[in-house]
């Protein structure tokens, strides 16, 4: 007649020494483990993976992603869908690129902003007006795109100097990392320990599997849900701004492509540490192995359309891990 | 005598043209089990609603020990003392039962940006089991758990705000066995030790005299009897009777002649799913009701659903008027001539956003298109009339959507939609979980009709539903059959007996 | 109250919707007098017949409550397909019946995945899209095909006229007619809708619900190739980003029809997507930069299903409850947020 439950708390690392552990520690982290085996293995083909202007280049690509799909990664976990995160970051792109005539700091803050905004309208459309989020997002998606492309009459806004974010990008630490990597290296640890340590994680979570229970105990479910939808749209916005710099120019048309890129990442992610879960450690590894991929494959010469063939079919891949995953879960509930 | 901890009078309200609630008087003493009784509308439920401040009263007053209250929200009924478990509890599978207690309370500040302190959940833990142990392993899934356990992961969640005067229970036991009741009322009995008020809503009669102290019967939006159980016992006074206003006689139909047994429909031999029954033997016949008795885990939901093919056996056979069958699937068994009335009739039974006349040609499109491929709209509209006149739909709309219908009523589309089928065998499955005493005699007295012309199967927990309806009956346990000796006929507490031990009673 | 009891009932709704097709042509006429000429109709009716035919593809899907992003993956890598073919020398019957083959293979992966091995709809449609709009460079690397086009005779289907009235919008017409009466009028539409409503009720009706899921993708993936065949048949030529503008239309389409006439079915569609052809049309005719199309569509879109949603409508009670005691009804709306 006692409960057990000290002995046995669920957040305990597990038990048992040595061996265990690091298995437990394989099994979680096996997407990192691919990572450095890719690495290897492009790079024995092709060594000039590993130069330092490659290095340099990936880690680039690496930062804009990670900052493309960080909120997304919120978003998916707690059990919606934003297929406007790329657009935002068009939008914010090209807004940053006109406003750089005023001055970098308003060009960043006008980015910024209307990403938060997008991103606000989206979760208040959610959870305020109860809309699908596919279509919600659908139509947010659309209406970003063709303002991205009116701000230019259509084209690109040529930047002249690429400002602070481009020091940020092209200012490089012993030779191969862009300084940039430090901040976006914080932004997800800081996200990190928000998933993992504070009540907004739990929630997040907790709300994918049953929104009603979380609303019930009198977690502001509506809230949160506009507050992740938020955080998307300024997380993409910030890799629109970075894009401006990147490429000194405003890119109306930038988007499209990080739809797949963004939902692959997040979805492959989602297959280390919470098994079936998006989450922050998971997407930063999986942008990173996705990367190298792609620069691997480059390297290797497969012309574009291949590696979105091979994107897709990765996809197609979590997505069967992250259903037998669930499946296995439903199982055990059954066969209690 | 002190002063009652939970006083309402004169609470009202109107919903449109509806008066829901009319002038209800009502109060529940420190420390005592109080049922709430009445009919599905009779205005409990909304009472409930004001009560946890889901929604706001028009007009009167609440007094919590002697203090005025105003509910705007559920936190200020929670903040005021008084906390509620709804019926179907709603909690997060994968979370282990502690993180579910403190869901929304990780932290002092309970912000989203709180950090979560699990040091302190534990303690905390600690002190809600110092006052009510619970045999419970907090550190499992509650997607894991049994349906008792969740309602105890349910019932400390809403104990784990402070200082809790009132404990609401919606309908607590519905989806329990007889046994995980018996522990339901272990925790209940120490809650009111502990000097809780229990607000009890239920709609079996017996439970009332189990476990309350004393009783309020809700009739016409209003509270029209509030007695204790002790008075309630020494004057013979019957429940039933009082919510339904007038003097009701037994709620089963008077069981079936012999003379009229008609021959073998559906034979059942030897059949076997691993891991969940194996070995059952039955038959059923026209002009009787066979009753099956067992508890959740008995082995005898998935009987019903091996038999209708959702979830095939591996072995044994399965006739149906001499023909032998293996259904795969539902459809096999419908074309067979089975029907099945699901246990779960909101998941497995009806398209809720859709009227009656959607719902009854559902399981036989075939007579819905008249052995063609296009429907036969006036011939369907014609059944579906007939029919939901015939199984008393109330109100008789055959447009309302079945959301739109009480529990009783969503059964009897069910129902309707079976004698669409004109199958040879009717299951029923927990027939009458969530549905009030005025609903269930109306089932009752159509499973009896309906014996004349098909086999008709009870498959219940509830062990006088099944003795009560039924004409013969079996019992399952842990996935056997138990049958009373020499071919004879359980007693109600030998069949009590044989679903709970296994064994029959010599 | 009496109006809004008008606008829920289901003629109510239909007066509506010829109403505001009324408001918006009248409104074009007098911003544009051109957009009533023959030619200006003629091109809606032809926009109409591709648009209108990937939604009807997307109707099936979303009445089995399912999402379809694959719609621009499919049709650029049915485009290539049926160009090869053609540019091949293949007639051009041949070259439909390859691009309705593998339309009907991608969707039938797509329902398989989803309706057997329980994948997520949007995500894995999204993949399956991804690698279709990949193999569609497989023919060409991406160049665009117009070899044969002229002789093979698929321009017909965009230029020839039977009573005055362009083939590609009969075509459309009979489809609707086909795909009401099978859904509205047979048991398989039943079925389908039953799907919909509540899978596990239908799977205890007897009905196979991941047969009609598979079916449904199936269905849309077809419809999908039989739109971009419409697009070939105009542009003459086929390319990688046919079809591209389709998803948005076909989105549009389908959810504004569902939001007008107050529920997902073969005519809402059709009101949909004639009201999003004629706005579409319409501002281009008015000289509005292409880039803004999908923009108008999504907001369109967004405004459509925001008027005519739950909650709108609990705020026009909260308004009439205004005149008599405080707005109750819009506050109980905002607390379950």
């Amino acid at each position: 007649m006692t409960m057990t439950y000290t002995e046995n708390s669920p957040s305990r690392p597990a038990s048992g020494m040595g061996a265990s552990r690091l298995a437990k520690l394989t099994i979680d982290l096996w997407l990192a483990v691919a990572l450095v085996v890719i690495t290897m293995a492009i790079s024995s083909v092709k060594p000039q993976l590993l130069d330092t202007s490659n290095i340099a280049a990936m880690l680039k690509t690496f930062s804009i992603m990670s900052m493309m799909v960080l909120g997304l990664t919120w978003v998916i976990a707690a059990g919606k869908i934003d297929v406007s995160f790329m657009q935002i970051a068009a939008l914010s792109n090209m807004i940053c690129a006109s406003c750089v005539g005023y001055g970098w700091g308003w060009a960043i803050a006008a980015g910024l902003a209307t990403g938060l905004f997008v991103g606000l309208v989206n979760g208040w459309l959610v959870a305020a007006m109860r809309l699908p989020p596919l279509i919600v997002t659908i139509s947010t998606a659309g209406i970003c795109a063709s303002a991205a492309a009116a701000l230019g009459k259509g084209t690109v806004i040529r930047i002249a100097d690429p400002g602070p974010v481009g020091s940020l990008l092209n200012t490089m630490l012993w030779g191969a990392v862009p300084v940039v990597v430090i901040p976006v290296l914080l932004i997800g640890a800081l996200a990190w320990f928000m998933q993992e340590r504070l009540a907004i994680g739990r929630y997040i979570y907790a709300m994918a599997q049953n929104e009603a229970a979380v609303r019930g105990v009198g977690v502001p479910v509506g809230k949160l849900t506009i507050l992740l939808f938020g955080l998307s749209g300024l997380s993409s916005s910030i890799a629109g701004i970075m894009l401006a710099a990147s490429l000194s120019s405003g890119q109306p048309m930038i988007g499209g492509p990080y739809l797949i890129n963004g939902l692959t990442v997040v979805l492959l992610g989602g297959m280390m540490v919470r098994i079936g879960k998006p989450n922050i450690l998971g997407t930063m590894t999986a942008t990173l192995f996705l990367g190298v991929l792609f620069s691997g494959a480059a390297l290797l010469g497969l012309p574009d359309y291949q590696r979105q063939i091979i994107q897709g079919v990765l996809l197609a891949l979590g997505l069967a891990v992250a259903t037998i995953a669930s499946r296995h879960h439903r199982g055990k509930k059954k066969g209690h | 005598m002190t002063e009652p901890i939970l006083t309402a009078s004169g609470v009202s309200k109107r919903f449109g043209p509806v008066l829901a609630l009319n002038d209800v008087a009502f109060h529940v003493e420190r420390g005592e089990v109080h049922a709430l009784l009445g009919i599905n509308g009779a205005g409990k439920s909304t009472f409930i609603k004001i009560l946890s401040g889901l929604i706001q009263k028009d007009t009167g007053s609440i007094r919590i020990a002697g203090q005025e209250v105003d509910f705007k929200a559920p936190e200020d009924a929670i903040h005021a003392g008084i906390a509620t478990v709804q019926q179907h509890p709603e909690l997060v599978s994968d979370m282990s039962g502690l993180d579910n207690i403190f869901l929304g309370r990780e932290c002092a500040g309970r912000g989203l940006f709180g950090r979560v302190d699990r040091r302190a959940m534990e303690q905390r833990a600690d002190a809600l089991l110092a006052r009510f142990s619970v045999p419970l392993d907090l550190s499992r899934e509650v997607g894991d758990m049994s349906a008792v356990e969740r309602e105890a992961v349910a019932i400390l969640q809403a104990l784990a705000a402070d200082d809790i005067k009132v404990l609401i229970l919606d309908e607590p036991t519905s989806t329990l066995t007889e046994i995980e009741r018996e522990d339901l009322f272990a925790l209940m009995n120490q809650l009111r030790s502990q000097g809780i008020s229990i607000i009890y809503i239920t709609h079996q009669l017996e439970e009332v005299f189990a476990i309350a102290d004393s009783f309020s019967v809700f009739r016409g939006g209003t509270c029209i009897a509030r007695m204790s159980v002790a008075e309630a016992r020494s004057e013979n006074i019957s429940l039933a009777a009082l919510m339904l206003g007038e003097a009701i006689g037994d709620i089963f139909p008077p069981k079936g002649a012999a003379e009229k047994l008609g021959e073998v429909v559906l034979k059942v031999e030897k059949l076997t799913r691993d891991g969940e029954f194996s070995n059952i033997t039955f038959e059923a016949r026209k002009g009787e009701i066979l009753g099956i008795f067992g508890l959740v885990g008995s082995g005898c939901d998935e009987l019903a659903k091996a038999i209708f093919g959702v979830t095939p056996a591996q072995s044994g056979r399965i006739a149906v008027n001499g023909a032998a069958i293996s259904p795969k699937k539902p459809r096999h068994a419908l074309d067979a001539g089975i029907f099945l009335v699901p246990g779960d009739r909101r998941t497995e039974g009806l398209a809720l956003d859709r009227p009656a006349l959607f719902n009854v040609p559902l399981a036989n499109l075939r007579r819905a298109a008249n052995g063609g491929w296009s429907l036969k709209g006036r011939q369907i509209r014609n059944d579906a009339k007939l029919l939901t006149d015939q199984v008393a739909l109330s109100p008789p709309s055959l447009t309302t959507p079945a959301s739109g219908f009480s529990g009783g009523n969503q059964q009897k589309i069910v129902l309707a939609k079976g004698l669409y089928t004109e199958a040879d065998v009717y299951i029923f499955v927990e027939p009458t979980v969530g549905v009030d005493i005025g609903a269930r005699a109306k089932i009752y007295a159509l499973m009896r009709n309906l014996s004349e012309k098909a086999a008709v199967i009870v498959i219940s927990s509830d062990c006088d539903e099944v003795f009560g309806v039924a004409d013969r009956t079996i019992a399952m346990h842990k996935g056997r059959q138990a049958e009373a000796q020499a071919g004879g006929l359980f007693d109600r507490d030998g069949l009590l007996l044989a679903g709970i031990m296994g064994g029959s009673m010599q | 109250m009496k109006r809004l009891r008008f606008l829920s009932s289901g003629y109510g709704r239909g007066m509506a919707f010829i109403l505001l097709v009324l408001i918006v042509a009248a409104g074009f006429a007098t911003a544009e007098p051109r957009f009533l000429t023959q030619a200006s109709l003629s091109g809606i009716a032809r926009h109409m017949a591709a648009n209108g035919l990937a939604a009807l593809g997307l109707t099936f899907v979303v009445i089995v409550r399912k999402f379809d992003l694959s719609l621009a993956g499919v049709a650029a890598f049915s485009a290539m397909s049926m160009g090869a073919v053609i540019a091949a020398g293949f007639p051009l019957t041949v070259a439909i019946a390859a691009g309705l083959l593998i339309g009907l293979i991608i969707g039938g992966i797509s329902g398989f995945a989803i309706s057997r091995a329980g994948f997520p709809d949007i995500v894995t449609t999204i993949a399956v899209g991804s690698v279709c709009s990949g193999l569609a460079f497989l023919y060409t690397g991406g160049r665009s095909i117009f070899q044969n086009f002229f002789q093979s005779g698929i321009t017909n289907l965009n230029d020839a006229r039977f009573l005055g009235v362009g083939v590609s919008l009969w075509f459309l017409v009979a489809a609707y007619a086909v795909a009401w009466l099978v859904m509205h009028k047979t048991r398989t539409g039943l079925a389908f809708y039953a799907t919909g409503e509540n899978p596990n009720a239908a799977a205890f009706s007897g009905i196979s619900t991941s047969r009609y899921v598979a079916l449904a993708y199936m269905l849309c993936a077809a419809f999908t190739v039989l739109a971009v065949l419409l697009i070939l048949a105009e542009s003459g030529n086929a390319e990688t980003n046919k079809g591209a503008n389709l998803m948005m239309p076909a989105y549009a389409g389908v959810f504004l029809g569902a939001a007008i006439m107050g529920g997902t079915s073969v005519i809402s569609t059709f009101a949909g997507i004639l009201l999003i052809t004629m706005l579409l049309d319409g501002f281009s005719l008015m000289g509005v930069p292409y880039y803004y199309s999908d923009g108008v569509v999504s907001l369109i879109l967004l405004l459509g299903v925001v008027a005519f949603s739950d909650i709108a409508r609990t705020w026009i009670g909260g308004l009439k409850v205004l005149f008599g005691q405080s707005g109750t009804a819009g506050r109980a709306s905002g607390g379950q947020v």
